[in-house]
C-alpha cells in the first residue's frame, strides 16, 4: 500500500489545478471534524458519473472515491461549495449537480410542479364556486300524472 | 366533458410529450463536455515504462488525441488496435494515453501484449481525469494545436469516428 502510494507520488508531477478553473480560495481552510463533515455535505449533492444516480458520496466506485478526495483536498485549501460545486460542474457539466441550478431548461423541473399545483388549485376552486352558485332546485310542479304523483308520494314518506 | 379541464390537459400532455420527445432520441451516455472550445487543462505526467514526463503545455503547434483508458475495461481492449494503427499512420499528430485507477505492472502487461505506438501516462489519484470530467473509459478528447478541445468522444473509437473527430482539430 505504501509502496503503490509512493509510486503514485513519483508518477505525479503536475495536474490541472482548481484555480485555473475556479480562482483562488475564498473561504478558510478546514481540518478535522468539520472537514469531514463538510466533504461528506458537498459530497451529497454530486453525482457519481458511473452511476445510476448516485451521489459520490453514497458510492463505493473508484471514480466516485477520487472525486470525493478531491472535494476534500479543495476544502483543505480553504474553497467554498460553491466555488467546489462551481469546479465540478466546469468539468462535467451541470448533470454532476444532484440539484439542479434554477436557470435554462432546468428552471422547468422547479417551475412546472409549482404551476400544475396552481392550475390544480385555480380548477378547484372554480369548480366550488360554481357549485356553490348553481340555483336551487325547482319546486316540482304538480303533475295530473297519477302515476308520476303516487311515486312522489312514495318518495316522501321515506 | 369541461372546456377549461381540455385545455388545461392538452396543455399539460403536449408539455410531457414535446420533453420526451426531445429526450427519448438521445443517447443516455453520451453527455457533451462543457470543456468543448476552451483551452486543455494542463498537466505533466510520467510516462510508463520509460520515467519520460510528458507536459502537454510543450505539445502546442500539434493536435493532440488524449485517450483516457484502464486495463479493467473492456472496451479500452476493442479500441487499443486503432488508436496504435492510426498514431503509426498519423505522425504529424500527438497521441497520448491517460491511465486511471491502475497500477503500472498491468499496465506494462497489457502494452507489452498489444503493442504501443506513443506515449501512456499514469494518472494515479484520478485528478487530470477528474479535470477532463472523465466519466468512464474509453474517452478521448481532441485538442487542436492552439490548445483548446474541439471535440470528446466516450466509448470506443473507431478509425472514421477518430478522423472525423480529428478534421475538426485540424481546421
Amino acid at each position: 500500500m505504501i509502496a503503490t502510494l509512493f509510486l503514485a507520488v513519483l508518477l505525479q508531477v503536475k495536474v490541472p489545478d482548481a484555480a485555473l478553473l475556479i480562482g483562488q480560495p475564498q473561504g478558510t481552510p478546514l481540518t478535522g471534524p468539520q472537514l469531514e463533515r463538510r466533504t461528506m455535505e458537498i459530497s451529497s449533492e454530486l453525482r457519481c458519473p458511473v452511476c445510476q444516480g448516485l451521489a459520490i458520496g453514497d458510492s463505493p466506485s473508484i471514480m466516485a472515491a477520487n472525486m470525493k478526495a478531491q472535494v476534500r483536498e479543495l476544502l483543505e485549501r480553504g474553497y467554498t461549495e460553491p466555488q467546489i460545486l462551481s469546479y465540478f460542474e466546469k468539468s462535467y457539466g451541470g448533470f454532476v449537480l444532484l440539484r439542479p441550478k434554477f436557470q435554462g431548461v432546468n428552471a422547468l423541473v422547479w417551475v412546472l410542479p409549482l404551476l400544475v399545483l396552481a392550475i390544480g388549485f385555480v380548477l378547484v376552486v372554480s369548480k366550488a364556486k360554481k357549485l356553490e352558485a348553481a340555483p336551487e332546485k325547482p319546486a316540482e310542479e304538480p303533475t295530473d300524472d297519477p302515476y308520476l304523483a303516487q311515486v312522489r308520494e312514495m318518495v316522501d314518506k321515506q | 366533458m369541461n372546456r377549461t379541464v381540455l385545455v388545461v390537459g392538452l396543455i399539460i400532455v403536449a408539455t410531457i410529450v414535446v420533453v420526451l420527445f426531445a429526450g427519448l432520441g438521445k443517447d443516455p451516455q453520451r453527455i457533451d463536455s462543457p470543456l468543448v472550445g476552451k483551452p486543455a487543462p494542463p498537466f505533466a505526467l510520467k510516462a510508463v515504462g520509460t520515467g519520460e514526463t510528458i507536459d502537454l503545455e510543450a505539445l502546442r503547434g500539434k493536435p493532440v488525441i488524449l485517450n483516457f483508458w484502464a486495463t479493467w475495461c473492456g472496451p479500452c481492449y476493442e479500441e487499443h488496435p486503432t488508436l496504435v494503427a492510426n498514431a503509426r499512420n498519423l505522425p504529424n499528430v500527438q497521441f497520448i494515453g491517460v491511465v486511471f485507477n491502475d497500477e503500472e505492472p498491468k499496465i506494462m502487461r497489457f502494452l507489452a501484449e498489444r503493442g504501443t505506438a506513443y506515449p501512456t501516462l499514469l494518472d494515479a489519484n484520478g485528478k487530470t481525469a477528474i479535470a477532463y470530467g472523465v466519466g468512464g473509459v474509453p474517452e478521448t478528447y481532441f485538442i487542436n494545436p492552439a490548445g483548446t478541445i474541439v471535440a470528446k468522444f466516450a466509448g470506443p473509437l473507431s478509425t472514421e469516428e477518430l478522423q472525423a473527430n480529428l478534421a475538426k482539430a485540424l481546421r
